[in-house]
């Protein structure tokens, strides 16, 4: 039978990153076709393409086996593809009918107005699908965070009723929100809908992949790197195809992890926030890499902002050095020695079109003025300082940091602080979206970093990352500690243990 | 790319200056050149602070209403104070542009409203302060407290010397102090500003003041040149301030842009404003031209591909 959909040869490059490289993968009707591997495979690059954002440099997309040219989102939904993404798209100003139609309001027009009506008629028609019994003239913004998932899941469903032929539907990682009976539920519908319909599955939770795919692809580095039926994989060896490698202390520079000296770096006691994370306390010690594992959901993004003064606690209390500190801005933060490198580098990293030495200099402009001048000829020296240190690949310290790769970029947020002689680094997702060689780079420079003395909390981009590079680890659930490991060079914990304290 | 943007303002500079030229060569002198730059010398002072609060991604919509207020307290408290009212008149500028900062910032309304309310405030101060009148300076009050606007020196207006005097300070201000890179920073990526822990509210607080201030000594200017203060002074030099620092190549999305280009941008202004003028063009299609002018302006320096949305 020809596939639904098939893409062939599909590569894709960014500035520094090579996203896809000749990447092949196909989705017949009838058929639940898991992708896996870990962020920054290629995954959410690849599903972009069939979305009409990016457009592949080079391969082809053929769907019922015609070649086709998806050019935007609404171009591959009038082709018979939906998406449901990670990151929800719900407008919450609109009724959950306005949404599920978004963009289609002509098919509801009578004496050319809407007819909300008949738009919430349709809308309950869909909403029936994914079994939620809500009515469709309530506003998104009134709905629960999973109930806004199963609209967003309406919302590509419609598509089904709309179009004669098989379409196809895209959930990428639609249960990372979803309680247990709710994904249960799920299950049921894609298992209904692959009667007429071709899905592709993405998710972290490969017990979840392997209950409801019949075939799995697995990424690694923007590769296929696997392909097999559903019935032949397990999680073990999944997950062996997903990290590709053996030496992991080699990877993670394991031998220079440095012995946390004793002297308590940040004292963190019952730290709070409504809703979000409960008496969370630690010690974090000089030289310590203290790593955080945990879902979305788990608190732990909220606690490494608030920590950098980013979100306001609620209660508990923090300690430098004895003394009690408030950390209600990212100002108060910086002036007690914490840096941040957040995961959203171009927005909260970097200033884009700055240059690198201008971007260096940030965060302690005041070092380089005399009489309150910009020294331009310090600024360039420190800059020049650090670009060699970290092996910064840059034309210029005059070069804007927009024209790096993603890599380059990460090392200069990394100078930045480095310059400003923080005591304590936070790190979320700090290898997020470069590729590998520049990973191993920034692992180097943590075990530099570490062996000076800093103190490290680290968000890993994946579990593996967290235990490689940690010296301790807290696992976080539903907002609370729920277990700590010790991680020392040579002993480190397995990641089946932590994980069953996450989930 | 880049370099167009710079390079694009002093070139339509020259161009315009050219077609006024030839249309009327009498223009071409360095005495008539001389009164040109000296008449756009308040619009270039208004110009000066509102650049710093567009590079901030901001905008000030009441440095006419600021001008006007200044020309106001000067004329009214020069007779009793003498020198005195010319800082008293400047100190009021920065008043209101500490009220426009804080409304802005303390109760997070975005500067457009800010300034406009803000502005209205002000021109209540400014009938206020001239009792609704228009207020003369008598003459020997400016030969002795305003000389230093009205006078010359080497042979040069004082107005072009004051605008010289403030290009530098606000060029170096913006150019190569940390406050100057701050707001260029601000208007390139504010929350990687907040997050290097730089105090973001007192930029911006700062900002404003200085854009009030800069529009009092704007407004001084005026009242010295023209002998008299009043309430709706400066109404007509919004649109023509804010063009200029556009038409000189400042992005009104801020972050990049400079004091230099605005007084290109102002010199612009004044010439196409002068060579329709002589051309005959009458005062309300010289309107039309200028709204046309700041579109085109606004066009060519704004990377749009940039910018996914547009409100």
């Amino acid at each position: 039978m020809l596939p639904a959909l098939e893409m062939k040869g599909i590569s894709k490059s960014f500035p520094g990153v090579k996203a896809l490289d000749s990447v092949s993968f196909s989705a017949a009707t009838g058929e639940v076709v898991g992708l896996i591997g870990e962020n920054g495979a290629g995954k959410s690059t690849l599903l972009k393409i069939l979305n009409g954002v990016y457009k592949p440099d080079a391969g082809s997309i053929a769907i019922d086996g015609r070649n086709v040219e998806i050019r935007s989102a609404r171009d591959a939904f009038n082709k018979g593809i939906a998406m449901v993404f990670q990151e929800q798209s719900v407008i919450s100003s609109l009724t959950i009918a306005e949404n599920i139609f978004l963009g289609r309001e002509e098919e509801f027009l009578r004496f050319g107005l809407i007819s909300k009506a008949r738009m919430n008629e349709a809308a309950a028609q869909e909403l029936e699908k994914v079994r939620l019994k809500i009515h469709p003239g309530t506003l998104a913004a009134d709905l629960s965070f999973s109930d806004r998932q199963m609209v967003e899941i309406a919302k590509a469903l419609s598509l089904d009723t709309r179009i004669k032929r098989d379409v196809t539907i895209l959930l990428d990682e639609p249960t990372s929100v979803l309680e247990k009976k709710e994904v249960a539920m799920l299950f049921d519908i894609v298992r209904e809908l692959k009667q007429r319909a071709s899905i592709v599955f993405i998710s972290h939770r490969l017990d979840e992949v392997l209950e409801i795919c019949d075939r799995i692809y697995v990424m690694r580095d923007g590769r296929v790197v696997h392909e097999s039926p559903a019935a032949n994989a397990d999680v073990h060896t999944l997950h062996q195809q997903m990290v590709g490698r053996q030496l992991q202390h080699e990877y993670y520079r394991e031998e220079k992890q440095a012995q946390p000296s004793a002297t308590i770096a940040l004292k963190v006691d019952k730290l709070s926030k409504a809703g979000i994370f409960q008496d969370v306390s630690f010690d974090l010690h000089q030289g310590e890499v203290l790593g955080i594992a945990g879902v979305i959901g788990s608190g732990r993004e909220a606690l490494a902002r608030c920590l950098a003064g980013y979100e306001k606690v609620d209660g508990g209390t923090l300690h430098m050095g004895g003394k009690a500190v408030r950390l209600a801005t990212a100002h108060d933060a910086v002036g007690r020695g914490i840096g941040f490198v957040p995961s959203e580098r171009k927005v909260e990293g970097l200033i884009t079109p700055f240059t690198v030495a201008e971007n260096m200099t940030l965060a302690c402009l005041s070092k380089f003025t005399s009489g309150g001048i910009i020294s331009g000829a310090k600024e360039s020296a420190i800059a020049k300082d650090w670009i060699a240190k970290l092996g910064i690949k840059t034309p210029s310290t005059k070069t804007m940091v927009v024209s790096l790769s993603g890599g380059n970029q990460q090392k200069v947020v990394l100078a930045k602080w480095r310059i400003a002689g923080v005591k304590i680094l936070i790190l979320d997702h700090p290898t997020r979206g470069i590729d590998v060689g520049a990973k191993e780079d920034v692992y180097s420079l943590v075990r530099e970093m570490t062996a000076q003395g800093l103190a490290v909390i680290l968000l890993g981009d994946t579990l593996d990352e967290v235990i490689g590079l940690s010296s301790r680890i807290l696992v976080m659930k539903d907002g609370v500690v729920n277990a700590s490991f010790n991680a020392p060079a040579g002993g480190k914990p397995a990641q089946l243990e932590i994980i069953q304290h996450m989930m | 790319m880049e370099h167009i943007r710079t390079m694009l303002p002093p070139a339509v500079l020259v161009a315009m200056v050219l077609i006024v030229g030839l249309y009327d060569t009498t223009f071409f002198s360095l005495s008539n050149f001389e009164t040109v730059i000296s008449d756009t010398m308040s619009l270039f002072l208004m110009a000066t602070g509102l650049t710093l609060v567009i590079m901030m991604g901001g905008i000030d919509l009441s440095v006419q209403a600021v001008a006007s207020m200044a020309s106001c307290i000067l004329a009214v408290y020069l007779p009793e104070l003498g020198f005195l009212a010319i800082p008293l008149a400047v100190l009021g500028g920065t008043i209101a542009g500490l009220l426009s900062g804080f409304v802005s910032i303390a109760l997070r309304i975005p500067s457009f409203i800010a300034t406009l309310a803000a502005g209205g405030l002000v021109t209540s101060a400014a009938y206020w302060f001239s009792d609704t009148r228009s207020v003369d300076i008598a003459e020997d009050l400016t030969g002795r407290y305003l000389n230093w606007a009205v006078g010359t020196t080497l042979g040069i207006s004082n107005d072009i010397w004051v605008g010289a005097i403030f290009l530098i300070i606000l060029g170096v201000l913006l150019g190569a102090t940390p406050f100057g890179r701050y707001v260029r920073a601000i208007g390139a990526q504010e929350r990687a500003v907040i997050a290097s822990g730089i105090n973001v509210n007192r930029v911006k607080i700062a900002t404003f003041m200085l854009s009030g201030t800069m529009a009092a000594v704007a407004g001084v200017m005026m009242a010295a040149r023209l002998g008299s203060g009043s309430p709706t002074l400066a109404n007509e030099f919004l649109l023509p301030a804010i063009a200029a620092v556009i038409v000189g190549g400042t992005a009104i999305t801020g972050g990049v842009g400079s004091i230099w280009r605005t007084l290109v941008g102002a010199l612009i202004i004044q010439v196409v404003r002068i060579g329709m003028t002589f051309m005959g063009v009458s005062v309300f299609t010289q309107q039309i031209i200028f709204g046309f002018i700041l579109v085109a302006a606004v066009a060519v320096t704004m990377d749009r591909k940039k910018i996914l949305v547009i409100k």
